[in-house]
């Protein structure tokens, strides 16, 4: 480290940060010159709470798992179950759940867009996207009964029905938001002082975004023509027309493009799903205690922030022998610490908010030993005792 | 030999009292207009449409815990937020308000030739001490901001003192109250007898009019000036460390910062507290007033600058105005 250089600590408590993570930042004046992030100050312990718990119970559980696309999450839940049980859902399932997630979608991205402007300082935006986004909130309110957690999905298809006296009245909300969105499409890629921020800001080339294996919006903001929606088509998707968004310039920028074409898309499908309804039954029967063959099921869907991955292991009882989340953010970070590299201090907090962190369904527990190349497990009680032979040795200075 | 009545103006009318009093109602006003354009309500319950929420902020900061960092060096840390505060208020007596012995009469506190000097030099003493402050407070993010503070200055500072210079080159003075009585006369003659010179100097002090309100923005730390204390960005900067009784003065120094800023534009552009039918508080209450309006609503138009790019941009732009503004002046004032 030169005589220049010195380090800046941004996390695990950071303005910028709305949830535990730490990158300490050596940096030259302004200018980032290192990044060594650590995620794991939020682990939860979900993965194993599920293996104690049945497949009803854990619909619940696994909508907790983050406070954003937590529809996303009990969604893939529900369609792994599904498969191992060998369940299919009814047509009008389908597309109510493809209806809830894209609701989510543009409740979350414009929180997003709100987030960012705020991290550039710009809280006017902020507050004018974050009370339009209030429009989405009250759809789902109505909808659900919940503003964010909407316990929407039932093992065989979805808890509640959209009766069709209200789909003109979501319409209309809709043609609400949909405008909304174009001006702020308009404002976020011509207003200058928003483009002197964002341009060129946080750049990651399209060959390392592949590299490094970035995911979702993030990714397509380098131009990574990626999006499980068409790629991999789960729900209804292979039934509803929309374009995949893609930005070329990698860079903050990009991801606002990314982000506000995406919500334009979101409300095109929205508004196609309420008009193709089928009719039909909402669900297919599943009994509370229902135990499920034996087997294995891997899901993807596109939350969000990009690809959210489920792994389900059954051994023929009523709850999980195993089951492992992979939230998108973990697969976002090394090319998040590609862009940081090389930025300037003032830029931090608009390039970490750019991946959309979530860190707390990132977080998990495992032990390394980088020397000796082995992983392993500790019990709450081997945990404690380490924690207190650390503390007392003086093993943390 | 003192008489009760400079007492009384010093100390209550229109002094140090009466400017306190005046910044709290300027923090509520940036506040409520500030939240009006985001969409917001601004303060709301304290007094008449929350008018007494800055005075219930100070109160409070004054009954917090003041804590001083082991590592800071604690008499620049502890004197930092008094000098501030005391800059900025002695700058404002140097500018006319209103007489207390006469209704229509505007003699500041304290005039003599080159007090406009002072003003610029104490606004300078003032980004010295934040400075000091920030760099006192042994934090990084505080550091940070100090040398954010210390970058800014390179930017606005030349504009600014070029932008005083044009009202003073005109009135052949360097004494804020006769700038203003320049101003005065020449808004009278203009009206009696109108000139195309006279139309034309309008338009060159307007200019300077706007330039001045840019780099006072920069000045006040407003947005998008405000990357020395970005909240996002390092966490409130040069403030981080400062608590309690400090952080009060340090607030209440801003806000009489920003009284000082309005009530300068006022003085060397929009003639002073001077005005007809009404007496010169109020037309210095009105003119202010505007000013501040203007300074909020430019903070919530736009996105925080990045450090280098405000360099870049004053450079470009505000400078090279600056200058052209001042030359304008110079021409000007061989003809009229």
């Amino acid at each position: 480290m030169s005589s220049t250089e010195f380090s800046i600590p941004i996390g695990p408590q950071h303005p910028a940060l709305k949830e535990p993570a730490s990158f300490l930042f050596k940096v030259d004046g302004e200018v980032v010159v290192d990044v060594e992030p650590r995620v794991g100050y939020n682990h939860r312990g979900i993965e194993k709470a599920m293996e104690a718990r049945t497949y009803i119970q854990n619909l619940y559980l696994t909508e907790r798992v983050c406070g954003i696309c937590s529809n996303a999450h009990q969604t893939l839940y529900a369609m792994n179950v599904e498969d191992v049980a060998g369940i299919t859902i009814p047509p009008r399932a389908k597309y109510l759940r493809t209806f809830i997630h894209e609701l989510e979608r543009i409740h979350s991205h414009l929180l997003w867009v709100g987030v960012a402007a705020h991290e550039i300082g710009f809280d006017t935006l902020f507050y004018y996207v974050w009370r339009d986004r209030e429009i989405v909130l009250d759809m789902l309110e109505e909808i659900s009964g919940n503003r964010v957690n909407y316990a929407w999905n039932a093992i065989g298809g979805v808890r509640r029905d959209i009766s069709s006296d209200k789909i003109p009245k979501f319409q209309k909300m809709l043609d609400i938001l949909a405008e909304r969105t174009k001006y702020y499409t308009q404002v976020a890629t011509t207003e200058s002082t928003i483009i002197n921020r964002a341009n060129g800001v946080g750049y990651c080339s399209k060959s390392d975004m592949i590299r490094l294996c970035g995911c979702g919006p993030h990714a397509r903001a380098s131009g990574v023509n990626k999006d499980t929606r068409r790629d991999n088509p789960y729900l209804a998707y292979d039934e509803v027309p929309f374009n995949v968004v893609t930005a070329e310039s990698g860079d903050v920028l990009g991801n606002v493009v990314v982000r506000v074409g995406e919500l334009v898309q979101s409300v095109g499908i929205a508004k196609y799903v309420l008009d193709h309804l089928p009719d039909g039954p909402i669900r297919e029967k599943f009994n509370p205690l229902q135990k499920i063959p034996e087997g294995e099921a891997t899901n993807m869907v596109e939350a969000q922030r990009g690809e959210d991955i489920h792994y389900l292991c059954s051994k023929g009882d009523n709850k999980p022998y195993r089951y492992k989340i992979r939230a998108p953010t973990l697969a976002n970070i090394p090319s998040l610490i590609v862009k940081l590299k090389g930025g300037y201090i003032a830029d931090i907090p608009i390039v970490l908010a750019g991946i959309d962190p979530c860190f707390s369904c990132t977080d998990r527990m495992v032990f390394v030993d980088e020397t000796k190349e082995k992983t392993w497990d500790m019990t709450t009680e081997e945990l404690r005792r380490y924690g207190i032979r650390w503390y007392s040795n003086g093993l943390n200075k | 030999m003192v008489s009760i009545s400079d007492v009384i103006s010093i100390i209550i009318f229109p002094g140090a009292l009466f400017i306190i009093v005046y910044a709290l109602y300027c923090n509520w006003l940036v506040r409520k207009t500030v939240a009006r354009l985001q969409n917001r309500r601004g303060p709301m319950y304290t007094g008449y449409a929350g008018l007494l929420q800055p005075f219930a902020d100070l109160v409070k900061l004054l009954a917090k815990e003041d804590i001083t960092p082991g590592a800071a060096n604690k008499p620049l840390f502890s004197a930092a937020p008094v000098v501030i505060f005391a800059l900025a208020l002695s700058a404002v007596f140097l500018i006319p308000i209103q007489s207390i012995t006469n209704l229509w009469a505007y003699t500041p506190i304290a005039s003599f030739e080159g007090d406009l000097i002072i003003v610029l030099l104490i606004l300078s003493l003032i980004v010295l001490s934040v400075f000091l402050a920030g760099w006192s407070s042994a934090n990084l993010f505080g550091a940070i901001g100090a040398t954010r503070v210390a970058l800014m200055t390179l930017a606005y500072e030349i504009p600014l003192v070029l932008l005083t210079l044009g009202p003073a080159i005109m009135a052949r003075s360097l004494s804020i109250n006769t700038i203003v009585a320049w101003e005065v006369g020449s808004v009278q003659s203009f009206f009696t007898a109108p000139t195309i010179w006279g139309l034309l100097l309008g338009v060159v002090m307007f200019i300077g009019f706007g330039i001045c309100v840019l780099s006072l923005l920069a000045e006040l730390e407003m947005r998008p000036f405000d990357m020395a204390e970005a909240e996002t960005e390092i966490v409130h900067g040069w403030q981080v460390e400062f608590s309690g009784k400090k952080l009060a003065l340090l607030t209440l120094g801003r806000d009489i910062k920003v009284v000082l800023a309005s009530a300068l534009l006022t003085s060397l552009f929009l003639g002073g507290p001077a005005g007809p039918i009404l007496p010169p508080i109020i037309w210095f209450i009105l003119k202010t007033t505007f000013c501040v309006l203007i300074l909020s609503n430019l903070s919530a138009l736009f996105a925080r600058f990045r450090i280098d790019l405000m360099l870049r941009w004053a450079w470009q732009y505000l400078v090279p105005l600056a200058v052209l503004q001042v030359m304008a002046i110079v021409a000007l004032s061989g003809v009229i």
